[in-house]
């Protein structure tokens, strides 16, 4: 049976291809101005690397913060039941799935029972996501990414406010101002963000294992901080950008074989 | 209507064509928005019980109600306007005045009030500056006085900061209420207010006037109360129309409301008899607590739970603008005067589970009735709304959570501006609670 996921980001949109419950392929593009499209575009390129049609998969499911503007959709689940699905089933022993992307942070905690229970977004400000380290890089006049492997030759720590993307950046120039090295810089972008998310996981309560999920869990730096912050161990799976899509994916196999269409 | 006399301390001078202009867009907005509001209470319940009709035309805040005000008032009724509920309407009503609640749910004259307070300030605050500043409210623009009692910080300065053009009468409440001297300092606070209405509306509180006055409001309570019980079973009624006659009191005849919403219940109870539901009884029953919610903007959470995809019902609420309103009668023993002003202080002060209060055991009285309410309404998950700048209401929420966790019913604190943008984040995250709850269910 194939089922597929699609997680439609507010940078990009990604497809995963599941064959009776095993990933077969991937495939993502640019969100831009029509998600639609390019949830098309990322399923047309999924589907073609598996070499199946359209007509082949049995239901679609999406998620994601464009997901009502999905096309071949069947049905809908929720970011953060999404990021469960795919934990879990990444990580049998996941209990807290903590996902950053783009533009939002989020953290799911489960029960013994692998069920979700409780989960904490964080407020309304991109200074815990993503595009935070982008527009740090943009002021560092560093790539993105780059900026990873640049703060982890840090040797001291110093400190920025990520109350907000715009006073973080004014932070960030007045530690150029005080000549303050670039890894330094780094290494701060990434302990401001990862405290705003630590402390949001705190305040959910942490369930071991945790699940570390999202584009922003493929930053070294941003990983090597958490880990610190959190002081427990974080679980990385391949892809942790294509979660949200396979959490989708396993929603429509689940519906599937419950016959829900 | 505005008074050219008063020299403003607070608030900077609009000339009066920015006003007019501020004052024309909004309405027109607002128009719009409770009509829509409407259709989708409608839409979301085909179905609708008949006596809604009468809500939904009250519902309009520049409609049927201001005008029958005004015509009172023309007649040398006066209008005395409120804030917080602890402002005794007994009293306004034994005076024969006009009782309204004041409270701006506009969202966009939250940004006129911004250029007198910082952002930071809760938008409720804000938008009551804003609407009074731009003479957007009828109810506020047909108030003779206002009633502002001290309770939260934003309450306490938005009372200064609206004498540059009203006549403000401050009512300093207690912080920790469970104490005799507390009781007995709140209570002259009540007395002192029956005489400053009095003085006022030039009309005196007598022994029979103020027991009309109470029994009236006991029927009210009685009417509100049987309303709320009607939600306890399988759901025969809307959150957001049960909300919207609740609300309506604030601005209703009093003994209208009471009628209308008695119709309304044996209407429910007939459905209740036929076992005409509302929507699945499987839906998954929310309360929602924490910052009042104003129409008709602020409507949106309701509106997201109840049109979500899993959808939810509200079967209650522990809201100010909400169930809180006339959750408790003022009881009597002994029909003096001095029993009758007591017991309208004790109905005030004791019954509030406003967190501007805290005790030994912190606003103990809040988790009680919390828990109380999750139990008998059989509530599956509670939404604890909080708007930007609402402190006190943002610093009770770990000291709740805790509380529900404990009876294993989660809890999702949900935050928002007074804006329509966010509405796309908040939906992510209410069906994602919605959801939890409907798998919570399946198990």
């Amino acid at each position: 049976m194939i089922t597929v996921g699609m997680d439609l980001g507010t940078q990009r949109v990604k497809a995963v291809v599941l064959k009776d419950d095993a990933v077969i392929s991937r495939g993502q593009a640019f969100s831009g101005f029509d998600p639609a499209k390019a949830a098309e575009e990322a399923v047309k390129e999924a589907l073609k690397d598996a070499d199946l049609k359209i007509s082949d998969v049995v239901y679609f499911v999406a998620t994601g913060s464009a997901m009502d503007m999905a096309p071949y959709s069947n049905g809908t689940v929720s970011t953060m039941g999404a990021d469960a699905k795919a934990g879990i089933y990444l990580f049998p022993k996941a209990r807290t799935i903590i996902d950053v992307g783009a533009e939002e942070a989020r953290a799911v905690k489960c029960d013994e029972k692998a069920v979700m229970v409780d989960f904490i977004v964080n407020e309304r400000c991109a200074a815990g996501a993503g595009t935070f380290i982008e527009a740090m890089a943009r002021a560092l006049e560093v790539k993105l990414e780059e900026m990873g492997p640049l703060s982890l030759k840090a040797e001291h720590a110093s400190s920025i406010n990520a109350s907000c993307v715009i006073f973080g950046e004014s932070d960030v120039v007045s530690l150029i101002h005080r000549q303050e090295s670039k890894p330094e810089i780094a290494r701060a972008v990434f302990d401001a963000m990862a405290d705003r998310i630590s402390s949001m996981v705190n305040r959910l309560g942490i369930n071991p294992d945790v699940v570390l999920i999202g584009g922003v869990a493929k930053d070294v730096g941003f990983v090597a901080s958490l880990k610190r912050k959190l002081g427990v161990d974080v679980l990385i799976p391949d892809f942790p950008d294509y979660a949200g899509a396979l959490g989708a994916a396993l929603t429509a196999a689940t519906r599937a074989k419950e016959g829900k269409k | 209507m505005k008074s050219e006399k008063i020299e403003k301390k607070y608030t900077p001078e609009i000339p009066t064509k920015e006003i007019e202009e501020l004052r024309n867009s909004i309405k027109t907005a607002s128009q719009k928005i409770m009509a829509e509001n409407i259709e989708r209470m409608k839409k979301t319940d085909p179905n609708r019980p008949e006596a809604m009709k009468y809500f939904d035309e009250i519902a309009n805040l520049f409609g049927k109600r201001p005008a029958e005000i005004l015509a009172e008032k023309e007649k040398g009724k006066k209008v005395i306007g409120y804030m917080c509920l602890f402002a005794p309407t007994e009293l306004i009503l034994a005076a024969d005045a006009i009782p309204v609640r004041v409270n701006s749910g506009w969202y966009d004259a939250s940004k006129v009030g911004d250029r007198v307070v910082p952002v930071e300030v809760c938008p409720v605050i804000r938008s009551t500056i804003g609407a009074e500043m731009i003479g957007l409210s009828p109810f506020l623009e047909l108030s003779d006085a206002l009633i502002s009692v001290l309770t939260c910080d934003g309450m306490t300065k938005l009372s200064e900061i609206l004498s540059d053009y009203k006549t403000i009468w401050g009512m300093n409440i207690p912080r920790v209420k469970d104490s005799a001297h507390s009781l007995r300092f709140w209570n002259d606070e009540i007395k002192l207010m029956k005489a400053q209405i009095e003085e006022f509306t030039g009309n005196k509180i007598t022994r029979k006037s103020l027991k009309e006055a109470i029994e009236q409001t006991q029927k009210a309570t009685k009417a509100f109360r049987r309303l709320q019980d009607l939600r306890k079973g399988p759901p025969v009624i809307m959150g957001r129309d049960a909300m919207l006659v609740n609300q309506a009191y604030l601005w209703d005849d009093k003994v209208r409301w009471t009628e209308k919403t008695e119709a309304l219940c044996d209407e429910l109870e007939k459905r209740v008899q036929r076992k005409d539901w509302v929507c699945s009884p499987e839906t998954p029953r929310v309360l929602i607590t924490g910052t009042p919610m104003f129409w008709p903007d602020n409507w949106k959470v309701p509106t997201l739970v109840e049109e979500a995809n899993p959808k939810g019902i509200i079967v209650a609420d522990e809201l100010c603008s909400g169930e809180r309103i006339l959750n408790d009668p003022v009881g009597v023993d002994e029909w003096t005067m001095d029993d009758m002003l007591n017991a309208i202080g004790e109905r005030y002060l004791m019954s509030s589970t406003c967190p501007c209060f805290t005790s030994s055991d912190g606003n103990e009285d809040r988790i009680n009735w919390l828990i109380n309410k999750v139990k008998e309404w059989n509530v599956q998950g509670v939404i604890y709304f909080v708007v930007r700048g609402c402190m006190l209401y943002g610093m009770e929420y770990n000291r709740i959570k805790k509380a529900l966790d404990k009876i294993n019913i989660p809890a999702y604190y949900l935050d928002t501006e007074y804006t329509r943008e966010d509405v796309g984040q908040m939906k992510t995250r209410v069906e994602a609670f919605l959801e939890m709850l409907t798998a919570r269910t399946e198990i």
